[in-house]
């Protein structure tokens, strides 16, 4: 058998279910050559060109095949997990360490999905990876956050699966040659901006992907799930889901305008939200969901250089991420608090973590000499390019140059947050008397490794450049990425957006609070509307037909065993008038919506 | 990184990094003002971006109306964090 005709995921997929047989030290031998082994695997297919098939129902399977973007996103999944098994090498946590392989195993078969059956099957193995990692968490609410997240990607995923059937099916009454094809959206795209109800199946397949990406409504889910892991957890959850969302829509929804939107939303939203964080690690989550708005407003924007721009962000992103997760992580390993108010001073006993969240900070900020400068600047260009390309045809584009000034104010806000608040609140501040040396030789190990990638790939952006989707562009851009106007104008930025964080550092003191967000929905304002009205309504309603049927003449009827009343726990028996009250809700509910979209 | 640590007073540590950060500052606009930035957006007409010493304004701006933005949907969103742990 030759090298190619292994999928990769199926690397670590073994991985997963080797792991268990061994023992300390051999164990993470075998965890850190697994992902080097599938690096090496998804260079082969991917120099190879490797495409396997599968004859399924009729249509065909391609569980390995190599999109434009596939080789940027197996190699930073790759390089991941085996940073993040380094990482984790010091705390024995076996379940945790094996639901990352299938995670990442998830990530990986995804990246080489050719089809959507086998994406759609990588993406729903991921989510149960990525589950019991959050539930390997240990933290006080990981098990309640697993669930919620669980029920999101759940929801996701269903609205996913309902698109790929709708998109399928299509596909099969039009005859289409290859109808579970993945990636051949982009020529559909035209129609994109004025979407009507007929593609309904590519709008749930986007909403799957959404999901996962953070988009809104739902970027709550990552603040609220990622903190719950463990210390290694929250890095191996930061590298996949979010970003093999970005893979796939990078694939299939390239050039789809309301990814800017939402994407500019995300960048906002990632700042104010973090601004205001005072758990560290749950700042970062919401940075997290800042630079993947980045790097969807380069998919919105759709043109090569933007696409680039979306990739090779994604693969800086991952690295300076899982740093500053590692770092904070470190931070929490050591002192045992996660709070940004009780923290201060462990600069002094902490100097190899502090300068790797610092390079990790200047990296996610963009600073030049650093990865995010060199990944980030491609799409603040090719959204440039694009206007005067639109102002040259006389096309509409106020949006891109309004798209432009937020992603710089978005830019500026994240080095305040992620960079200088981060540092200032950890590190100086105030001393808080902890005196914590810094974390084992492994976890640092990590953290230096990982650190000087994120250097590397700023002074040497061709190593990155080279493996991107459109290599021409990126090898063009590379002559202009260090003019001496581009260093000018972060630098500048970043400056003074750190200048204003310490002439605003009086009102930016921390207590021990959170902001509620979306999910506020669903985690009170449901389970109380729930308990508060629709149950007395309910229990009513069970009286009131306890009272009929009482009234009702005969012996029988009134002797019936009538259940028991609905307070009681979920499978225990209910009245009829339960169902009966949901099922004419429901009817009632669709027909106003019949009525109110006469469409559907 | 930049500028003033707001315990003043306390080492000498203290004041080089105060003094360092505004160097950085200082050396920032200094050689901004000598660099030519051009026009992102001329075709639309929009030149503010190519005046001298826009990117640093602008950093320092966004920095403060984000802050205060963030700030002010603190006011409303505000909850302990055990809010949702009492259910």
């Amino acid at each position: 058998m030759q090298m190619t005709d292994l999928p990769p995921a199926a690397v670590l997929f073994a991985g997963a279910l080797l792991l268990p047989l061994f023992k300390g030290k051999w164990r993470f031998a075998v965890a850190l050559a697994l992902p080097l082994l599938a690096l090496a695997d998804s260079w082969a297919v991917i120099t190879e060109g490797g495409a396997s098939f599968i004859p399924f129902m009729g249509m065909t399977l391609q569980p390995v095949h190599v999109h434009a973007a596939t080789p940027v996103f197996a190699t930073i999944f790759c390089i991941m997990l085996a940073g993040g098994v380094l990482f984790s090498m010091n705390d024995d946590r076996r379940v945790e360490l094996t639901a990352a392989f299938v995670y990442a195993g998830g990530a990986l078969g995804v990246a080489f999905a050719g089809d959507l059956v086998t994406m759609f099957v990588f993406w729903e193995v991921m989510t149960l990876g990525s589950t019991i990692i959050i539930w390997s968490g240990r933290q006080n609410d990981s098990y309640g956050a697993g669930l919620r997240y669980f029920g999101m990607h759940a929801l996701g995923g269903v609205a996913l699966l309902m698109g790929i059937i709708i998109v399928v099916t299509q596909r099969l009454h039009e005859g289409a040659a290859d109808p579970l094809a993945f990636g051949h959206f982009s020529a559909m795209v035209d129609g994109w901006s004025h979407l009507g109800w007929d593609n309904a199946g590519m709008w749930l397949i986007l909403v799957g992907m959404l999901v996962n990406a953070g988009a809104p409504p739902f970027s709550s889910w990552i603040p609220d799930a990622y903190p719950e892991g463990s210390t290694s957890g929250t890095v191996f959850l930061s590298a996949f889901t979010t970003k093999t969302a970005v893979f796939t829509l990078l694939v299939a929804f390239a050039g789809v305008e309301v990814l800017i939107y939402l994407g500019v939303y995300m960048a906002i939203y990632g700042v104010v939200y973090g601004v205001n964080a005072n758990n560290m690690r749950r700042l970062l989550c919401y940075s997290l969901v800042n630079q993947v708005g980045f790097m969807l407003i380069g998919i919105g924007v759709g043109t090569k250089l933007s696409i680039d721009g979306a990739a090779a962000h994604a693969f800086a992103h991952i690295v300076y991420k899982a740093l500053l997760l590692m770092a904070t992580g470190s931070v929490l390993a050591m002192t045992g608090k996660f709070r940004l108010g009780e923290l201060g001073g462990l600069y002094r006993t902490m100097p190899v973590t502090m300068w790797c969240l610092i390079i990790g900070g200047l990296s996610i900020s963009g600073f030049p000499l650093t990865s995010g400068f060199t990944s980030k600047s491609m799409v603040v260009q090719a959204i440039v390019d694009e206007s005067s390309r639109m102002a040259a045809l006389g096309e509409p584009h106020t949006y891109l140059i309004v798209t432009w000034f937020l992603f710089q104010a978005a830019t500026a806000g994240v080095f305040l947050d992620a960079c200088v608040k981060l540092t200032w609140f950890i590190f100086f501040q105030k001393d808080s008397g902890l005196r914590p040396p810094d974390p084992p030789w492994n976890m640092k190990a990590a953290m230096i490794a990982f650190a000087f990638i994120c250097i590397l790939l700023g002074v040497f952006p061709g190593i990155l450049y080279q493996i991107l989707p459109y290599q021409g562009e990126a090898a063009e851009y590379a002559k202009v990425v260090y003019s001496l106007e581009h260093v000018m104008v972060m630098l500048g930025m970043l400056g003074f957006s750190g200048l204003a964080f310490f002439l605003l550092l009086p009102i930016l003191k921390r207590g021990s609070y959170i902001h509620l967000d979306i999910d506020w929905i669903w985690r009170r304002f449901i389970p109380r509307f729930w308990k508060e009205v629709l149950l007395p309504l309910l229990q009513q309603l069970d009286n009131a037909q306890k009272a009929i049927l009482e009234s009702l003449p005969g012996r029988g009827m009134r002797d019936a065993n009538l259940p028991p009343p609905i307070a009681r726990r979920m499978g225990n028996m209910w009245a009829v008038s339960v169902p009966v009250f949901l099922i004419v809700l429901m009817l009632l509910v669709y027909l106003v919506v019949y009525f109110v979209i006469p469409t559907l | 990184m930049s500028d003033e640590p707001k315990t003043p007073g306390t080492s000498n540590r203290v004041l080089i990094a105060w003094l360092v950060g505004a160097a950085v500052l200082v050396a920032i606009v200094a050689v901004d003002y000598t660099v030519h930035h051009h026009a992102h957006f001329a075709a639309d007409g929009i030149d503010v971006d190519a005046m001298p010493e826009f990117f640093p304004v602008f950093g320092l701006v966004c920095g403060f109306v984000l802050v205060l933005i963030s700030k002010t949907l603190s006011i409303a969103l505000k909850r302990k964090d055990t809010f949702y742990a009492d259910d």
